[in-house]
């Protein structure tokens, strides 16, 4: 018997409600829905009537303000009422407080679900149809993956069944044919490594178990092994080192405070007074695009574990998020089949990022939002955390012999089953429905509590080696924890959500929120006592010995023995061939406005650009106070408006060290020059780090590569981005310490036509600074300040630039823009030292939208205007339309007091700001720029020796070129809060930055209303 | 302790118990942030409680600090205050009886006022609620709030007449029927309300982020020594927080500080 608890509210106030009804008047044509109200209903199983009555009055309805009903409607007066819930077999997150609350009350259900019902009225005289809340449910509530429409009442909420048998599978024996059928069921391997697995099998003289094949199948699997990155590649028949070890080989020269680097769950550098600080940063885009709001939260959860496992514990102090999206009002009819509508994707990813780190207390305080019409079949979701732990820990730990494996956390069910295959692999219009069991609803709470643990047995020194359960479950975990020792894992001993999983579904379910431990034996009590005051579930499931082996029993039944060696290293060596993309047809750049009126609606247009607007709705449902930590927000100043280009940070309380945090990426520069987009998505982050008042010479950098399935030229262009990589570390000497490669951003549509979407390097950067009151913030200070924009311009570039975007350019358009990285370190350097010495008042890095976006968001941040004069850049030759929308990453837009002279601070590089000096860097910079492209093409010719990339901007090679900055004064700023833009002191436009401020907040506004 | 706040406690100061729940994760700053404001701190897990390994009456004040206990699963703070109600309402009680202060942040703040100890005092009666912000959503922003001039929580008597401190809730509206808003009123129950940049309490969405009536953001009970806030004043207790200061010096204490300090001054 189920008794069913119906709550709703007693006032006429409902948000969740008038949520959805403003949802509908923005995005439906429903005029006949007047109002919406929302209900909970809460089912319970296994409890007397009284028992049920007793739970809805003191736990489930608080009768100040709401009224309930048992085994009734709660709701009877709206035309209509529906109600969603989970999917049985979704794990409802709250059915575990629920549990929980009524255990404290002394009643105990066998099971409990919690859902919402939704309930509609009509305008006057009006009538809601049927398919008018269809049409609700499939836009704005439904998620037909994970949720369903309850047209009957349930006759059980258990899950039951039977736990099915290990199979072997009869592999000696299969032909070709064969092998390849058994790879479609879901091993996704190619023939070679189907063919190293038969032969495996032949040679010790047995057929595998299921388990045996999914487990070779995960580890082999792109999402883990990363084959792409770490084999050689031919392109146009030349011979190229592997892209990993082009990264690790340049990484491993600019070591410096670097404590760990590519081997653990995340990257670690020193920090201060015994303390280090890690960062890792990862993608979850296959989920997303499926489940939004349970793909970005499993995304933050499995970033946080990533951070959790690192070393032997680190503390989660930061979380970032970096979205790719459809705009948000791309017309229905081209969204593809079985996409969903990138409005309701960008609501619902935020709303899971948010829910995650925001009851995990951890602040979300850096990311950016970006937009092209490419990515409407697939989001690109990235996310990122950071965290803290003591420098002694910072070394991955090493299990030893008869250490016990110890499982943490939640229980193991069928969720997740495939998902690091399944991310590995292209979508189409069918993704949907086959993979919906690779998505799961996360449980932030569950991995509160993981973490709350986890970190007290650290600080009681109980763990030898930690790692996350991922991608791959225990299978992953347990396997890459044991590869250099072999373990023995008595798997029927894990915890399992419910009956019914096969063994080899235990172990690689990827239920989240999960650790797995090394424990010495004799510590093995005092870590289930720290988790038993925590509320978690720890299990003893097995121990590691020195077999070299993968032995995984079932009730003492071999299930599973593998030689570690096969496991790891088994995968065939191949040569992945590539071709490199045909040069774009150049495409005309349209006319510039003519007169002042046009400029002024331009300069409008791209402050509402959806790569430039204001974000501020999507961050301020972002907890970035917690931990009590904070020095720079995501938006800070007097009104909340001003964007910060990092975060700073204090995650030691009590002193003053900061934490800097910043990131880049340009999807649309990716997708035209994947070199020089890749050049420019770092350049943009150093920079960003740097305006702050962070330093790049204490900074370690983070790779994301999203790119299509990489064949032929998406392979070479991926292979470009990873040469942009290394030639930035050899120009900034700092390592890229940890990454990431997602490679499926393909779709096939179901006439076969392929979409690639667009590929994204996102840089992330984090480093260190003493201390953080010797930042800035990019709001403005005074009146009467000089504007000086700082660093090299390559202003020809408005290939893919906001400005051609809306002037409706085609996407080919002009040239990308090349940043000089032989001028790039010093631009970096003599920045930091000015905010550091204290000469800045304020900084902001021109990216998207150019110089005038920078100066009009320092206006709207600080509350004064700006006069900017062009007269300086055009004089070197840059037209009106470059000198204010030019996008050249490592530029910073300065603020300056009347009385300091800029040459003190960055050379006479712009000493009378006009012709001569700034000419000469101009072409300085165009040599130097197109010197290190060629030469990173002739590195293509040395396998294995990648380090031939670091000529391209060697040791002295730069000193020589880069002995000032550039420079050139652009303005004044003004107490008349306009944005004022002249021309050697011909005025062209003069706007309101009350115009342009309402305009830049609109569009993300109307979206998150 | 996971973080580097702890050991520097100051050898005289009262002991405040920070209680800490499955989800609550304000622990760590409210422990600085007390020490700065001249307490010492523990971080006191439920289960140690409820395991009898620790006493409410070894402490001399209690913070029920922020978060998402339980998830804010059913509602903000619903799970923690039955279990609290359930295990822990005689050690309460007698807390209370004591006269030992009690302040609740945020999700502590919405964990009191289910348990009924705010704002009457009455441990198991509800009488008051905190609700969906009007927006319908999580938000963090800072606001500005003005201590009550009459109100029974006379700490707050000398405070400067703004306070400035970041909110971060989804449900942070105070809502009460009409009389029991009228008692608190006469009673002396508000503490403090959002006030806008005229320094008068406001209706108005962000200067009053959640639609709190009355602009309430935070009430104690008749004796005054049980308080609780929406805002968070443990993530100001350095200048360096405040969204601001890189363009307007800090001219006096940070206002998170010097309410704690008064608070702490209660014990």
């Amino acid at each position: 018997m189920i008794h069913v608890v119906r709550v709703t509210s007693r006032t006429e106030r409902d948000p969740a409600g008038e949520d959805v009804l403003a949802e509908i008047r923005r995005t439906l044509d429903l005029p006949a829905i007047d109002r919406v109200r929302t209900a909970r209903v809460y089912r319970l199983e296994g409890v007397s009537r009284a028992e049920a009555e007793q739970l809805a009055e003191r736990l489930l309805a608080e009768t100040v303000d709401q009224r309930w009903t048992l085994d009734a409607p709660v709701i009877t007066d709206a035309a209509r009422v529906v109600e969603v819930a989970y999917l049985p077999g979704v794990m409802n997150p709250e059915a575990a407080s629920i549990l929980k609350a009524a255990g404290d009350l002394d009643v105990h259900p066998a099971a409990v679900d919690a859902s919402y019902e939704y309930a509609f009225y009509p305008r006057d005289g009006a009538e809601i149809d049927a398919a008018a809340v269809e049409e609700v449910l499939a836009r704005l509530l439904l998620n037909p993956s994970v949720e369903q429409v309850v047209t009957r009442e349930p006759d059980t909420l258990r899950i039951a069944g039977e736990t099915g048998a290990t199979q072997r599978i009869a592999i000696r024996s299969m032909d070709a044919d064969g092998l390849r059928a058994l790879s479609a069921e879901g091993l996704y391997l190619d023939d070679d490594e189907m063919a190293a697995i038969q032969e495996y099998f032949v040679e010790i003289d047995r057929e595998p178990t299921d388990l045996e094949l999914e487990a070779l199948a995960q580890t082999w699997s792109e999402h883990c092994v990363h084959k792409t990155f770490k084999r050689e590649l031919r392109v146009d028949g030349r011979k190229l080192a592997p892209m990993m070890r082009r990264l690790k080989r340049t990484s491993e020269q600019y070591d410096d405070l670097i404590l760990s680097a590519f081997v653990d769950n995340s990257g670690v550098m020193d920090f201060y007074d015994g303390w280090a600080v890690c960062g890792k940063v990862e993608t979850h885009n296959s989920p997303s695009a499926i489940e939004p709001y349970g793909g970005a939260m499993t995304g933050s959860g499995g970033v946080f574990r990533d951070i959790l496992g690192t070393g032997r514990g680190a503390k989660v102090v930061a979380s970032t998020d970096m979205f790719c999206f459809a705009p948000p009002d791309l017309p229905a009819e081209e969204i593809p089949p079985g996409a969903l509508p990138p409005d309701y994707l960008l609501r619902q990813v935020v709303a899971g990022v948010r829910d995650y780190g925001n009851r995990m207390g951890i602040p979300t305080n850096n990311g950016s939002v970006h937009f092209h019409p490419d990515f409407r079949a697939k989001p690109t979701v990235i996310v990122g955390a950071y965290g803290l732990l003591p420098s002694a820990l910072a070394a991955m730990g090493e299990p030893r012999d008869g250490d016990r494996i110890l499982a943490l956390g939640g229980r193991t069910g069928r969720d997740g089953i495939h998902g690091a295959t399944f991310s590995s692999v292209q979508m189409t219009a069918d993704t949907k429905a086959v993979n919906s069991q690779a998505v799961q609803i996360g449980n932030a709470v569950e991995e509160k509590r993981l973490l709350d643990a986890v970190l007290a047995c650290r600080d009681a020194g109980l763990i030898r080696a930690i790692t996350d359960c991922g991608a791959g479950g225990f299978s992953s975990a347990v396997g890459e924890m044991a590869e250099r020792i072999g373990c023995y894992v008595e798997l029927e001993r894990a915890p399992r959500k419910y009956a019914g999983l096969t063994p080899w579904e235990v172990f690689l379910s990827e239920s989240q929120e999960r650790m797995v431990l090394a424990v010495a034996p004799e510590d093995v009590q005092a870590v289930l006592t720290v988790c038993a005051t925590y509320n978690v579930e720890a299990t003893d499931i097995g121990y590691f010995e020195p077999t070299g082996r993968l032995h995984v029993a079932w009730h003492g039944e071999t299930i599973a023995d593998l030689t570690m060696h096969f496991l790891h290293d088994g995968l065939p060596e191949r040569i992945l061939q590539a071709t490199s993309p045909q040069p774009r047809e150049a495409v005309a750049e349209p006319e510039p406005p003519t007169e002042g009126a046009a400029w002024a609606a331009v300069a409008a247009a791209v402050m509402a650009h959806p790569n430039v607007c204001s974000k501020e709705p999507i961050v301020r449902q972002y907890d970035h106070t917690v931990q009590g930590s904070s020095v720079l927000p995501p938006y800070g100043g007097e009104e909340g408006d001003a964007p910060g280009d990092a975060a700073i940070m204090t995650p030691l309380h009590g002193r003053p060290y900061g934490l800097v945090i910043s990131h880049g990426l340009h999807p649309a520069l990716n997708l035209l020059d994947p070199y020089w987009g890749s050049v420019w998505a770092a350049a943009e982050a150093l920079a960003n780090l740097v305006a702050v008042g962070g330093n790049v010479r204490e900074a370690s950098l983070i790779d994301n590569f999203i790119w299509p399935v990489p064949e032929d030229e998406q392979l070479a262009s991926l292979s470009l981005a990873v040469d942009a990589c290394v030639d930035v570390m050899h120009a900034v000497k700092r390592p890229f310490i940890s990454g990431k490669d997602s490679l499926s951003s393909t779709y096939r549509y179901p006439d076969g036509r392929i979409l690639h979407i667009p590929p994204v390097l996102c840089v992330s950067v984090f480093g260190r600074i003493p201390d953080v009151r010797k930042t800035v913030s990019s709001a403005l200070r005074a009146a009467g300040s000089r504007l000086i924009l700082v660093g090299a311009r390559d202003a020809a570039g408005l290939g893919g630039s906001a400005y051609l975007d809306v002037l409706g350019a085609d996407e080919g358009a002009g040239r990308v823009p090349r940043v000089d990285l032989a001028l790039l370190p010093l631009t970096l350097d003599r920045m930091h030292a000015a905010i550091r010495d204290g000469h800045v008042l304020s900084c902001h890095d021109i990216s998207e939208g150019g110089l005038l976006a920078c100066a009009t968001e320092m206006g709207i941040g600080g509350d004064f205007g700006v006069a900017l004069d062009l007269g300086p850049l055009t004089a070197k030759g840059e037209t009106t339309e470059q000198a204010l929308f030019a996008e050249t990453a490592g530029v910073f837009l300065v603020e300056l007091a009347a009385d300091v002279d800029p040459t003190a601070l960055f050379g006479a590089g712009g000493a009378g700001g006009a012709g001569g000096a700034g000419g000469a860097i101009a072409d300085d910079g165009d040599a130097s720029s197109v010197a290190v492209h060629d030469r990173g093409d002739v590195t293509n010719d040395a396998v294995g020796d990648h380090a031939v990339g670091d000529h391209s901007v060697g040791e002295g090679d730069d000193q020589k070129i880069a002995t000032h900055v550039p420079w050139v004064d652009v303005g004044r700023t003004l107490d008349d809060e306009v944005l004022r833009v002249a021309n050697e002191g011909e005025l062209i436009f003069e706007v309101p930055l009350a115009t342009l401020q309402a305009e830049w907040e609109r569009p993300m506004r109307s979206v998150f209303h | 302790m996971s973080n580097a706040s702890n050991g520097r406690s100051s050898q005289m100061g009262p002991l405040a118990c920070i209680l800490k729940a499955d989800g609550t994760n304000c622990e760590v700053e409210t422990a600085h942030a007390l020490e700065q404001a001249g307490a010492r701190a523990v971080i006191v897990p439920m289960n140690r409680l409820r395991a009898g390994e620790v006493r409410l009456a070894d402490h001399d004040m209690l913070v029920v600090a922020g978060g998402f206990s339980y998830g804010d699963d059913v509602a903000a703070g619903k799970v923690m205050a039955v279990e609290l109600m359930s295990f822990l309402a005689d050690e309460m009680a007698d807390f209370v009886a004591a006269g030992k202060p009690v302040l609740g942040i945020c999700n502590g703040f919405q964990v009191l006022v289910r348990t009924g100890l705010l704002p009457f005092g009455e441990l198991g009666t509800m009488s008051a609620t905190l609700t969906e912000n009007q927006s319908g959503r999580f938000e963090c922003r800072w606001v500005t709030m003005a201590p009550e001039s009459d109100t029974r929580a006379d700490f707050l008597q000398g405070l400067p007449s703004r306070l400035e401190m970041p909110m971060a809730h989804r449900e942070g509206r105070f809502w009460a029927d009409d009389e029991t808003m009228a008692r608190l009123e006469a009673e002396g129950l508000i503490a403090l309300r959002y006030v806008d940049s005229n320094d008068e309490p406001t209706d108005v969405y962000p200067a009053n982020p959640n639609g709190a009536l009355h602009a309430i953001a935070g009430v104690c009970d008749p004796t005054g020594r049980i308080v609780g806030l929406m805002p968070h004043p443990e993530r100001f207790v350095e200048d360096v927080r405040h969204p601001a200061w890189h363009r307007r010096p800090a001219t006096s204490e940070p206002d998170g500080l010097v309410f704690l300090r008064a608070f702490t001054a209660l014990a």
